[in-house]
């Protein structure tokens, strides 16, 4: 029986790597075909806020911390990352309202291609920041490694709060624009242009709340301090993200036979 | 035979919501919670059961809003059923809303790819089947050029050829052969014979009872959500057109008052004529070569048929058509616009329009030109003259039959 199922699964996976593929590269095309400067220009939004936000936090309100511009860019890109892919993926059922009616159509995949695209917008702006580092006098360490843990980490939860509110814009259209108020608020109770020791004591538990904190910090440990991030902590967090990811897409599933009346 | 598809007490509800339903949190807070559910649902498709063999081509038919799309979506699997079940056997591909997942700034063979994985093929299963799509979408020179640059018609040359390249068991076309031009609407109808022969299952919405009649082994007629009639094409498409005639019979109105044609010829609502008369055919000539009206000409003579319209308010892209008969109904010749691959723009006010046969190539006799105007879904009829316009064919030589093409004996030793 088993021998007899693992081709066809195999093949169905094989077929929804190649529609993940095609469907982010097709992103990735539409979003550099008109300008030439392509790939550089993904790198600009982040590279103005971290010229911004370094010159007020080291010249107007000078927080004190040791290499700051570093500091910055390595909170910057997972934020960035998180708030453009969610506001995406919160509009990638209503926005695609042909392929909802496509018969057979894998619709759970819609979001994965939001948060895969930015994903290698990300990766792209990778290169960028060791230029910075090694300009600073920061080496990479072996705790690199663990990056691609942060990486998964992250992608996953990203995905366990886009399902969900992805379901919600197909009945509340303005999901999105709510959404980016909440982010908003989120760049401010994220440690991204700050340190998470700036946070006092009586606030630390309801601000870590904020699975970003944890995340944008491990980071921080990983690339900055070139150290290992807290094994218990990064365990727990990875539970709870695989238990939201699996409501969330359940939550979606459900919802989603719903979804070519409602569009 | 194995059935395909194979559907059991079928039924689909739709929620019906207050016209000012909200769509927005804001709307929500403002308006009332209340409105977010739905006043009533409506059966959309209820109870429809019925089993299609492996390699049959069955053609849905019915009015707007009969169900007909909504089936072909269960089917398809694109909606779940409140009743009943659906079970497919075999690879679905579909034609369902043209062009989905297009983008216009990309290129026709990006798209390609693009719609052939969405379709349900792996990156290298596209790659084989490149050339095979480009040559059947006759795109060769424009296949590097964006999207954007096509018209329509090659559009739908290109979504034809992708859907039709996964090798599908089972197809399922809405509606769309009706756009494209008549060369490429005969070539899609080969290819959709071939996949008959490879034992393709298909399903086909249609308007158009003819196309269904000619195309399809079975019918399924469906009225506001029902299964009314499953059966052999011709007698499922014949008993839908009957009901289509009696619905006209029913908007005919009556108190349009006989108008006289010719001496002892009067057109009367009801009797000779049909119709809701949005569109009116005000007059109709019979012209011989020299552009005189005629009552009689000789077999083999051309014949001209004007038309003479008026519509009060615009018509949008009607379609007209002119049948010749034998005094007992029989057909000789059927024409329409739509049929010749003429799309009429909006008609209002007053014009005319003509059809001109070359030869008209008849046996002697009498015979009668009846001419029609109907919307382009043929649901119902705008203006239909049955028996009202008459002429003579004088025989060149004593012949029976209706037809007399130019024709002579010869004796060889």
């Amino acid at each position: 029986m088993k021998n007899w199922l693992a081709p066809q699964k195999l093949h169905r996976l094989n077929y929804l790597m190649d529609l993940l593929i095609t469907l982010v590269a097709r992103d990735l095309k539409l979003r550099y075909r008109r300008s030439v400067m392509g790939v550089a220009w993904s790198l600009l939004n982040p590279l103005a806020q971290l010229l911004v936000l370094s010159f007020v936090f080291r010249t107007i309100l000078p927080l004190r911390i040791p290499t700051y511009t570093v500091f910055l860019f390595v909170g910057l890109l997972p934020w960035t990352w998180f708030q453009i892919s969610l506001f995406q993926a919160t509009d990638s059922i209503v926005g695609n309202r042909e392929l909802i009616r496509r018969p057979g159509f894998p619709v759970s995949v819609l979001p994965v291609i939001t948060v895969t695209s930015n994903l290698i917008h990300l990766v792209l702006a990778f290169p960028v920041l060791v230029l910075f580092m090694l300009f600073s006098g920061i080496n990479l360490t072996s705790a690199v490694f663990v990056l691609p843990i942060l990486v998964i980490l992250q992608f996953a939860l990203i995905l366990s709060l886009a399902y969900p509110l992805a379901t919600l814009h197909v009945t509340f259209r303005d999901t999105q624009y709510l959404l980016g108020v909440f982010l908003l608020v989120g760049f401010y109770l994220t440690p991204v242009f700050y340190d998470v020791s700036a946070i006092p004591e009586r606030y630390q538990l309801i601000y870590r709340l904020n699975p970003m904190v944890d995340l944008v910090d491990a980071y921080r440990t990983v690339l900055i301090h070139g150290q290992l991030p807290n094994a218990s902590s990064l365990w727990l967090m990875g539970l709870l993200i695989v238990l939201l990811l699996v409501f969330g897409h359940i939550f979606f599933m459900r919802a989603s036979y719903q979804f070519a009346e409602e569009l | 035979m194995e059935s395909a598809i194979v559907v059991q007490q079928l039924g689909k509800q739709f929620r019906r919501y207050h016209p000012d339903r909200p769509w927005t949190f804001q709307e929500a807070i403002v308006r009332g919670v209340r409105r977010l559910f739905p006043e009533g649902r409506f059966w959309a498709l209820r109870g429809a059961s019925f089993e299609v063999e492996r390699g049959k081509m069955v053609g849905i038919i019915g009015a707007n809003g009969a169900g007909k799309s909504t089936l072909l979506r269960l089917v398809g699997g694109v909606y779940k059923p409140d009743e009943g079940s659906v079970q497919i056997r075999g690879r679905v591909g579909a034609l369902l809303d043209l062009g989905t997942g297009f983008h216009p700034d990309l290129t026709g063979r990006e798209n390609i790819l693009i719609n052939g994985v969405i379709s349900g093929l792996t990156r290298k299963e596209v790659f084989e089947q490149y050339e095979s799509i480009i040559d059947f979408a006759e795109l060769k020179d424009f296949i590097d050029n964006p999207l954007r640059t096509y018209s329509t018609g090659m559009q739908l040359r290109l979504a034809f050829a992708v859907a039709t390249h996964i090798q599908p068991e089972i197809l399922l076309i809405d509606e769309v052969l009706a756009v494209g031009d008549i060369a490429f609407q005969q070539k899609c109808l080969r290819r959709i014979n071939e996949f008959k022969a490879q034992c393709c299952t298909i399903l086909l919405v249609s308007h158009d009872p003819g196309v269904i009649r000619r195309m399809c082994d079975e019918v399924i007629w469906l009225r506001s959500g029902q299964v009314a009639s499953h059966g052999p094409a011709e007698i499922v498409t014949a008993q839908y057109v009957d009901e289509m005639r009696a619905e006209t019979a029913r908007r005919t109105p009556k108190d349009r008052p006989a108008r006289r044609i010719a001496p002892g010829v009067e057109l009367q609502p009801g009797r000779n004529r049909l119709g809701s008369f949005e569109m009116e055919i005000t007059d109709v000539h019979l012209l011989n070569r020299g552009g005189l009206p005629v009552e009689e000409i000789d077999s083999g003579d051309p014949l001209r048929v004007e038309l003479e319209y008026r519509a009060p308010a615009p018509i949008e892209n009607p379609v007209f058509l002119v049948t010749l008969t034998k005094e007992d109904g029989f057909v000789c010749h059927e024409s329409s616009t739509q049929a010749s691959g003429m799309i009429l723009p909006v008609l209002q006010g007053k014009g005319k329009l003509s059809l001109q046969y070359e030869r008209m190539d008849l046996a002697g006799g009498r015979y009668y030109v009846e001419v029609g105007v109907y919307p382009s879904n043929w649901e119902f009829t705008y203006d239909y003259h049955w028996h009202v316009y008459p002429f003579n064919v004088r025989a060149t030589s004593n012949e029976k039959g209706v037809f007399s093409p130019p024709h002579h004996w010869e004796l060889r030793d």
